[in-house]
């Protein structure tokens, strides 16, 4: 008897000749049928959906996406064009400071409860800065201006509560007890 | 619409993550990142559930390789075992099932994990993970005798 057409048969995966097979098996081989019980329990178990819901979060929103030109340019070429371009930029700009390449971004916290959300990190200074709520839709965003490079920054409630940005995976502690998200913002050229 | 699929898809991909991870932050962390890439890559036509598991776990498994050789967000009270501080949103029968699926190697934990998980069919999800199809009903059914030897030397 073929034991994986249990697992077949609890996933709904046998075709009709297949089915024949089980339920003859089931019939005549008593181990294969106690076998076929047990693993149809533990499969209760463990597909115990009401146990498992994800937490509450906003729903994520598509990201702009930055126009890579580099990347067009390089199969052909390449090598040639990077090194002029890092020459001629040595040349002309090394005494001059490098323009600030600032990116608009956006920031947006699901919290339906709260009268009012801050957003504080590097880029403010760590003062917080008040968010806009978005209608009655539970959201609050900002946009703002970041330079390149890496950012530390946290939410902060009415109630003093301080959060992570839940949709952003790098943190770090703060010496407060608290988590601030890390964000790298890379120019786009 | 992206609400409905997300509203849909949403627990069935964040089971799969807490099962494959153990770990509740992690799973809520990389829920929402996948989705986030999902909608980049997605373009309008129907929507594709196994391009949104092909996404979350890829990025799991990006994070997992990540964490195994640098500083890692399982450190501190972040266990690798089924994290404590949010396992009180866990029932108690699954908690059980979570911290045995955690004991089994990597494979098996994913292949079980994506299987009760995702709804998706055996061929999905031997594209997803590499098998061909013959191998993964035979390696489906082991995980499953696998995890059923676990439970019961648990309960000892």
């Amino acid at each position: 008897m073929k034991d994986y057409f249990i697992s077949m048969f609890i996933d709904n995966e046998l075709d009709l000749d297949e089915k024949i097979n089980f339920v003859e098996g089931v019939h005549k081989d008593k181990g294969f049928k106690d076998q076929t019980v047990e693993l149809l329990e533990q499969e209760k178990q463990l597909q115990s959906d009401v146990a498992i819901s994800a937490p509450e979060l906003p729903m994520p929103f598509k990201r702009r996406s930055k126009p890579n030109f580099l990347k067009l340019w390089l199969p052909s070429f390449a090598g040639f064009a990077t090194a002029c371009i890092l020459l001629t930029g040595f040349f002309l700009f090394r005494s001059v400071p490098v323009e600030n390449n600032e990116e608009l971004h956006r920031f947006v916290i699901y919290q339906p409860g709260v009268n009012h959300a801050e957003i504080i990190g590097n880029f403010t200074g760590w003062t917080p800065v008040a968010m806009e709520k978005i209608g009655d839709s539970g959201y609050w965003s900002i946009s703002i201006d970041l330079p390149e490079g890496e950012h530390h920054y946290s939410y902060l409630l009415e109630n003093g509560q301080q959060i992570a940005d839940p949709t952003v995976l790098t943190r770090e502690r703060d010496d407060f007890g608290g988590e601030n998200s890390i964000i790298r913002i890379t120019a786009s050229i | 619409m992206f609400k409905i699929f997300y509203n849909d898809h949403k627990d069935r991909l964040f089971g799969y993550l807490l099962r494959k991870s153990g770990n509740y932050h992690l799973a809520a962390d990389i829920m929402q990142e996948s989705f986030t890439r999902y909608l980049e890559r997605y373009n309008e036509r129907e929507h594709n559930p196994a391009l949104l598991f092909t996404i979350g776990r890829n990025l799991l498994l990006d994070h997992i390789r990540q964490t195994r050789s640098n500083i890692s967000y399982e450190d501190e009270e972040h266990g690798q075992a089924v994290d404590q501080e949010h396992i009180y949103q866990v029932h108690e029968e699954a908690r059980r099932v979570l911290s045995a699926l955690q004991q089994m190697n990597d494979e098996e934990r994913d292949i079980l994990s994506l299987l009760v998980s995702s709804g998706l069919s055996y061929r999905e999800i031997a594209e997803i993970t590499g098998n061909s199809e013959a191998n993964i009903k035979v390696k489906i059914h082991r995980s499953r005798i696998k995890l059923k030897k676990i439970l019961k030397e648990n309960r000892r």
